[in-house]
């Protein structure tokens, strides 16, 4: 590995042939969070590296969210018994193509990685009772051969908009294909009023590929749970507030709401699931 | 990170011209105007993943096909004798969120360039951007240089429709170029190239709107033929001009009257002899500003 690579390995994981699943912290939804957690904590993954985030973070104080002071961390985990890599981190802010390489040096040199996994959400406008979707887009046709077997929507065609910029997702998976590692892009879209609250069932869409790609054997009953409390919460919303039921019985009819309806849906779902929790 | 050259020209005597996005885009205009009126061959670039987030991605039945990067690309057209190098950059790198190039990636892509210009053994380096000025729209916009070398002035105050930053009154013979072009011409000066940056004036109710401003890159082009000793229509450049004119004039009616009368004597703004009302004095300049300064602070507040 370069040295001017600012990586730390605390103990350096024994793994023959892994796969490395990459989320970001502050991701929609905190998709990216929820699911790599899930997975330390299912597979009770232990830390074995991280990046130092001098080169990458504005590092001018600390934010602070929930009354803790937060730092920006970029770490990964090693799940030896499944041959899984896990790396959390927040989305830097500079050097992006230094930072996404040194992950991948990590990946290929320390680790064995042979396939590469990225989560992201994406907004929908769709109702939280319609059925959750994972998109994919591989960087290799070889990869996209391989995943033709699993419950993914991969036929997509998109070009970035006039004003907008690629993910940093899109960026890791375009550096990985020159590396030649076969990687996907996994994108679960998330009902809009959801998209600053937590979505269980966005978490157990990714969770349920990567347990059947990877043969994880995870046990999904507390997440199922979790589905559960979520939807009767928001059935009691919808109870309560006859204009949030209305809003949400459009969307569930492919109907759009004006922007301000979707404020309102927005502000009503948050501020009740916020006071539930 | 490095230059990629695809092929290694051989050139007489050249100059390099460097262009990148700014205020109005007046720089960029001009050197990708003169560029395309010359019919220059692209020969190399400066890679762009060190410097830049990419731009555009285009993703084809699920598979992702290419990443695109702002470009940052060299031309090369021989003009018998004194062949001309160009520099036209998409973007400038940026560090820490601010508009314009400054820090360390910055100073790397000005080596990068000077790298170039080294090789080529490139005579003279011009670069190319806006000054912000108490102009009106309506009246020729004048270039303002700055050399890096006490040698290139007196060449300077030769060419028309110039005048030298520092002889500018009221800036009290000092001033400074934000961004590439002004690391350029130092960075220039420490590896021994000549260099000069010509900067066309832009009103300064104009700075601050996403409008390109052709009518001063005209008149850098003018300077820089001039210059170069080559001869250049520049009626594409007019075209562009109109059609900005005009949005201009919407954007300029939508101003309250009483501060567009306080614009309007911007016209009579004369260096050489004064005319109409005549000139207009350092407290009407500064009132001017002022009322400028409030009138955009209460736009952007929505007001």
């Amino acid at each position: 590995m370069s040295k001017e690579y600012p990586v730390k390995i605390h103990k350096k994981p024994k793994l023959q042939s892994s796969s490395l699943v990459l989320g970001w912290s502050e991701d929609m939804s905190n998709l990216g969070g929820k699911v790599t957690g899930y997975l330390n904590q299912k597979l009770k993954g232990q830390e074995f590296a991280e990046i130092e985030p001098d080169d990458f973070f504005s590092l001018g104080g600390v934010t602070i969210e929930d009354n803790l002071a937060q730092f920006p961390e970029s770490k990964f985990y090693v799940c030896s018994e499944r041959e899984l890599v896990v790396f959390r981190s927040n989305s830097p802010g500079a050097e992006w193509y230094k930072f996404l390489n040194s992950i991948l040096d990590v990946a290929e040199h320390h680790c064995q990685v042979k396939e590469l996994y990225i989560i992201g959400a994406m907004v929908s406008f769709s109702a939280h009772t319609t059925p959750r979707e994972l998109l994919a887009v591989v960087n290799s046709a070889e990869m996209k051969e391989v995943l033709s077997q699993y419950d993914l929507v991969r036929d997509m065609d998109y070009q970035t908009p006039p004003g907008e910029r690629p993910t940093l997702n899109s960026f890791l998976l375009w550096i990985a294909k020159g590396r030649n590692i076969p990687g996907v892009s996994l994108w679960v879209p998330i009902p809009f009023y959801l998209a600053a609250m937590e979505d269980a069932q966005a978490q157990k869409k990714v969770l349920s590929f990567l347990n059947e790609r990877l043969d994880l054997k995870i046990d999904f009953s507390d997440l199922d749970r979790e589905i559960r409390e979520q939807n009767e919460q928001l059935a009691q919303v919808r109870s309560r507030f006859p204009q949030i039921d209305d809003y949400i019985n459009r969307l569930e009819s492919n109907l759009m709401l004006s922007e301000e309806e979707n404020g309102e849906l927005i502000k009503n779902i948050e501020e009740f699931l916020r006071e539930s929790d | 990170m490095g230059i990629r050259l695809y092929q290694e020209p051989h050139l007489e005597n050249p100059i390099l011209v460097a262009g990148w996005p700014g205020i109005g885009n007046i720089g960029i205009i001009a050197v990708d105007t003169l560029r395309g009126i010359l019919g220059a061959e692209e020969f190399g670039e400066i890679e762009p993943w060190d410097f830049f987030y990419p731009k555009r991605i285009l993703i084809r039945k699920g598979v992702l096909e290419y990443l695109e990067f702002p470009s940052s690309k060299f031309y090369f057209k021989r003009t018998g004798g004194k062949d001309i190098i160009f520099f036209v950059g998409e973007e400038q790198p940026t560090e820490g969120g601010r508009v314009y190039a400054e820090g360390k990636k910055a100073y790397q892509m000005a080596n990068l360039v000077l790298d170039v210009a080294e090789k080529f053994k490139c005579r003279r380096i011009y670069t190319s951007g806006a000054a912000v000025a108490l102009t009106h729209h309506t009246t020729k916009p004048r270039v303002w240089a700055v050399p890096n070398s006490e040698s290139l002035i007196p060449e300077i105050r030769g060419y028309r429709n110039t005048v030298l930053m520092s002889d500018i009154e009221g800036r009290g013979r000092h001033g400074n170029i934000t961004g590439l072009n002004g690391l350029l011409l130092g960075a220039a000066k420490k590896r021994g190239f000549e260099a000069i940056c010509l900067m066309g004036e832009i009103p300064v109710y104009l700075q601050g709107l996403p409008l390109t401003y052709p009518k001063a890159s005209k008149s850098v082009l003018e300077v820089l033929s001039h210059s170069l000793k080559i001869e250049v229509t520049l009626d594409k450049l007019d075209e562009l001009d109109q059609k900005v004119e005009r949005r201009i004039e919407e954007f300029y009616q939508q101003i309250p009257p009483e501060i567009r009368g306080q614009l309007d004597r911007l016209k009579h703004m004369t260096y050489d002899k004064p005319a109409g009302p005549g000139p207009i004095t350092e407290e009407e300049k500064k009132r001017i500003m002022e009322d400028v300064e409030r009138f955009f602070k209460k736009r952007g507040e929505g007001g």
